[in-house]
């Protein structure tokens, strides 16, 4: 049973592309193919703008909060081939670094675990994935990987940190060993999966399964077991579960978690990793989880309005 | 897994759009949107004419969810301007204030579960755990109570109707632990299992109550239309001394019926019924129980009630005839009544594992084809049929909330009732529950410190599930800040801890407050922020000329050592406070130290040789000669070696305040000469 407990009427004057609470579900920041990238306060169901960022020159794709211990910090890509880090300093938001390095569409930005400091990932329609580093003071260091995916990558999503080894604790100042590893997903219908290596970023897997466009990918947040899981859909209509067993990371395996009609647009995981949640072409949410038997089962739809709903069938009880 | 119709958000626009979702910590997000992207020739290009029907499915039928088809808005306008973002709330059970009690005070419960006796063995251990289950009953009834009020004194017809539905949910749960706590936590056998049933019944068919009041406040109760009725139901309830008591009435009004009277009134007070105390066996009870029931039997036959339809229709009841009992189906008004009630007068001595087949032919004869069997019917049927998966999956996917499952699946887990089901993640069904249930309670602003708990009690995943949990409770406050910290400490989750100070130094920082940022840092142990900070504070020294927070770095103590620069700046300190309090060799030795030992950065190094000024210029001496000598290097180096050369030539003030220097410096040289020169007393 859901319920809505707000409605925030963002005001924006064209399609809303994407909604993102800030980690502790104080704040919202959306995005919209009218440029702008907007910041709400919604604490005790109200819902107050506290900022209307303009300094895009396309669509807004994409926004993403990074860890509050590096302060309020806001990440958007658009289709204006920018990337721009907003920051909010003395109580106001602002511009606080502009990337210009694609020459497409900018479709997806993922920050790092803070564990690896200030990291954000960005995938564009060149075909290259870049990776921005705070260095400090005001700088930003670049990586970049050229043609990760052919035609054009369409998500970035991170791999939880996970300290190799012992998880004795560091002297303070030194950071741990952490390997570095992100998932990104494209139009030439792969999953790949990239690790840092001596500084460089190198393709470590390339997953195959899909026949069509990947849309997106997300790595399951970790509860401590040796496993990996990454969930990706695609222009296919299908999303996949991709396990990894050991933790070299060497053999994935897929599992088809369903065959929707219609193209699949994203796939989320909750905080604890239990649920995934699917946005599907076909006007619906839903939600999944594994059951015992290591099979996965819809828990529950989020639909909204009955406008294309189809006739009942039969398991289906419509209350009104 | 279960066949759910999909859940509608209410007020969504019904014209065909796709939703685009996000999770937050504790709500998620939903918001209309149209998918494909302009960038690639396959995607469409944005535009405000309608789409094409590629993106708009039909609604799929699918794997259903239970719908909540709510109030949707009727205008359709294809323009793609819809603005909103809906904010969803999976739990709402939460937020209900009169529910507070419900989880505060289970969670007392269940704590005292968790560290109750195992060495307790048998019967004591049981006789403990059924106290447990009815503790968790009475906690359920308490909120009952208080919603029920609730509900009366209300005069909001929604609100009244919301208590309404709770106060009916909080009963139907009760009445499941209830049958569950006498079949699974008591195990009761055969003959006090019949007791126990009895009770239950009586307790939670109250529909007649009102009808029984009525009756038995009137006049002359015999004379009430409705007196036959009340008889019934305690003849049904098995109450026969308040039937016995009723039926006194009726034969003392009624003189000519005083001889049928006294004849059931005996065969009444007969009637063999199980004990609750060792003083018969089974089978001593069942040869009475035949006996009776023969006598009973006998006296129908023979006519005795012919003249009193009543009279006889109880006769026939107390024989068990199942069409007699069925004929007051209106006075048990449930198929488990019925049931119990059957069982009374057919087989007292069931058994509980002869129970699943009662059950299930008291529930076909009583709904009868009529109706069909509702959930909580289900679940009850489950529960005769000792199915305990059965009824917490049941339970799962009816309530709203995780509350009801966790509870009495973590106390039949302590009966030992349940064979570890391994999961997908390994762990049992009880602790798969009790996270769910904490995780839930994690949204709510105060509720999420009884979460704490139940993830301390769930061995696999608890920590993990609260590490990932705990991470999002917003710190509005420094004081939760302390909380959520001392909770992290006492659980040596150390990364946690680190962030949460972490994220509190950044908050400081932003909001100027130096000391406190400062203080946050070095509990986090974050030596690149300290040093951040301390660069702040000495930059605020350089620009006002005192420090801020002097208590706290006055008192920083050991962890000084955190960052070279915050070192640094404790040295400082201690310098003008050497100063202040007129130490001055210590303070020139200290000053000195700052800068050959390297402690004090480059860029200070000019304030630091103008602070030594004032030293320079004492009356009395105070730089040994060696000391001057050292102190005159410092300063060349700065200068010869400085690649701002050029800067310190440009500018004036600098050039002037080297010039003071070296003027000082060399008067300072020969004094100290002239002193360490000249023998004493000469």
């Amino acid at each position: 049973q859901v319920s809505v407990i707000n409605t925030v009427d963002t005001s924006h004057e064209d399609m809303i592309h994407d909604a993102q609470m800030d980690y502790y579900g104080t704040r919202l920041a959306t995005c919209s193919s009218d440029r702008s990238v907007k910041i709400f306060d919604v604490r005790n169901g109200g819902q107050i703008l506290i900022a209307d960022l303009r300094g895009h020159e396309g669509p807004v794709w994409q926004v993403a909060w990074a860890h509050p211990m590096y302060g309020n910090i806001l990440a958007s890509c658009s289709y204006d081939r920018k990337v721009i880090i907003w920051k909010e300093e003395n109580g106001t938001w602002e511009k606080t670094y502009e990337y210009t390095g694609h020459d497409s569409s900018v479709n997806s930005v993922c920050w790092a675990p803070h564990d690896y400091g200030l990291i954000l990932a960005c995938g564009s329609s060149d075909g290259a994935i870049s990776l921005l580093s705070y260095s400090g003071d005001g700088q930003w260091e670049v990586k970049k990987i050229s043609n990760a995916h052919t035609i054009g990558c369409n998500a970035v999503s991170w791999a939880p940190a996970v300290v190799p080894g012992s998880l004795i604790e560091q002297p303070s100042g030194q950071k741990p060993n952490y390997i570095k590893r992100f998932a990104s997903g494209g139009c030439d219908n792969l999953v790949k999966i990239w690790k840092e290596e001596d500084g460089q970023w190198k393709e470590e897997q390339k997953l195959e399964a899909h026949s069509d466009w990947v849309r997106d990918v997300a790595w399951a947040p970790s509860i401590g077991l040796p496993t990996s899981t990454i969930a990706s859909c695609s222009q296919d209509g299908r999303v996949f579960i991709w396990t990894c067993d050991d933790a070299s990371g060497n053999s994935w395996s897929p599992k088809l978690l369903h065959k929707f009609n219609d193209v699949v647009w994203h796939v989320s995981w909750s905080i604890t990793a239990n649920i995934l949640a699917v946005s599907g072409g076909d006007n619906k949410v839903t939600l999944w989880k594994e059951s015992v038997d290591g099979l996965w089962a819809c828990i529950s739809d989020v639909n909204k309005g009955q406008g294309g709903v189809s006739a009942v069938t039969e398991g289906q009880q419509n209350e009104q | 897994d279960g066949h759910r119709p999909p859940q509608v958000v209410p007020g969504a626009d019904p014209s065909a759009r796709q939703l685009c979702f996000a999770w937050g910590p504790a709500e998620v997000l939903v918001c209309e949107t149209l998918f494909g992207r302009a960038g690639g020739a396959r995607s469409r290009c944005l535009s405000r004419s309608p789409c094409p029907s590629r993106f708009w499915g039909q609604g799929r039928a699918g794997a259903a969810a239970p719908s909540l088809t709510g109030s949707v808005s009727g205008t359709g306008e294809g323009a793609p301007n819809s603005s909103r973002v809906f904010v969803v709330r999976r739990d709402q059970d939460i937020y209900i204030q009169t529910l507070r009690k419900l989880f505060n005070e289970s969670h007392g419960i269940f704590m005292g579960l968790q560290r109750s006796e195992e060495e307790l063995a048998g019967k004591s251990r049981k006789a403990q755990l059924v106290q447990v289950s009815k503790n968790y009953r009475s906690v359920i009834r308490a909120c009952m109570e208080d919603m029920h009020q609730a509900a009366v004194s209300t005069r909001d017809p929604a609100l009244q109707g919301q208590y309404s539905t709770q106060v009916s949910i909080l009963s139907a749960m009760e009445l499941i632990w209830n049958l569950c706590e006498i079949l699974f936590v008591e195990a009761a056998a055969a003959g006090p299992l019949l007791l126990r049933l009895l009770d239950w019944v009586r307790l939670h068919v109250c529909d007649v109550d009102s009808m029984v009041r009525e009756v038995l406040s009137s006049e002359s109760p015999s004379k009430h239309k409705l007196f036959w009725n009340v008889v019934d139901v305690f003849v049904l309830q098995g109450r026969m001394d308040e039937a016995r008591h009723l039926l006194s009435k009726e034969a003392s009004a009624n003189p000519t019926s005083m001889n049928m009277y006294k004849i059931l009134d005996d065969l009444m007070k007969k009637m063999p019924v199980p004990s609750l105390g060792n003083t018969q066996t089974l089978t001593e009870l069942e040869l009475k129980w035949q006996h009776w029931h023969e006598e009973c039997q006998r006296y129908l036959q023979d006519g005795t009630f012919a003249s009193n339809p009543h009279m006889e229709s109880i006769c026939k009841i107390l024989l068990g005839d199942e069409d007699a009992i069925l004929e007051k189906k209106e006075l048990m008004t449930t198929w488990y009544h019925f049931l119990v009630t059957r069982l009374l007068y057919s087989h007292p001595t069931v058994k509980p594992m002869e129970l699943r087949f009662y059950a299930q032919s008291s529930m076909d004869l009583f709904l009868g084809g009529e109706s069909s069997p509702e959930p909580l019917d289900m679940i009850l049927m489950a529960a005769f049929e000792f199915e305990m998966h059965q009824v917490i999956k049941e339970c799962s996917i009816v309530l709203s909330n995780w509350w009801f499952v966790a509870h009495l699946t973590d106390l039949l887990d302590h009966c030992k009732l349940l064979q570890s089901h391994n999961l997908y993640f390994g762990s049992n069904m009880r602790e798969f529950l009790l996270l769910e249930y904490a995780s839930g309670l994690f949204s709510h602003h105060s509720l999420w410190q009884l979460g704490v708990d139940y993830f301390d009690h769930c061995p696999e995943f608890g920590r993990v599930y609260l590490e990932l949990h705990i991470e999002r409770i917003p710190l509005s406050t420094e004081q939760k800040a302390l909380k959520v910290l001392r909770i992290c400490e006492q659980r040596q989750m150390h990364e946690q801890v680190r962030s949460i100070c972490k994220i509190m130094a950044m908050k400081a920082l932003r909001n100027n407050r130096l000391g406190s940022a400062l203080s946050w840092s070095i509990r986090a142990k974050d030596a690149a922020f300290a040093t951040l900070i301390s660069d702040r504070f000495l930059k605020d020294y350089c620009e006002r000329g005192c420090f801020s927070d002097l208590d706290l770095i006055d008192n920083l103590g050991p962890s000084m050592l955190l960052s070279d620069r915050l070192t640094f700046l404790g040295k400082y300190r201690e310098f003008h406070r050497l100063y202040g309090e007129k130490r001055f060799p210590e303070a020139a030795r200290l000053l000195l130290t700052l800068m050959t030992a390297h402690i004090a950065p480059c860029s200070f190094w000019m304030t630091l040789l103008t602070d030594a000024l004032p030293l320079l210029e004492q009356k009395e001496v105070i730089f040994s000669a060696e000391q001057t000598y050292e102190l005159m290097r410092c300063l060349e180096d700065l200068t010869a070696g400085n690649p701002d050369k050029q800067k310190f030539q440009d500018d004036d003030v600098e050039t002037t305040k080297v010039e003071m220097l070296r003027l000082a410096l060399a008067r300072n040289l020969a004094r100290v000469i002239v002193k360490e020169g000249t023998v004493e007393g000469s």
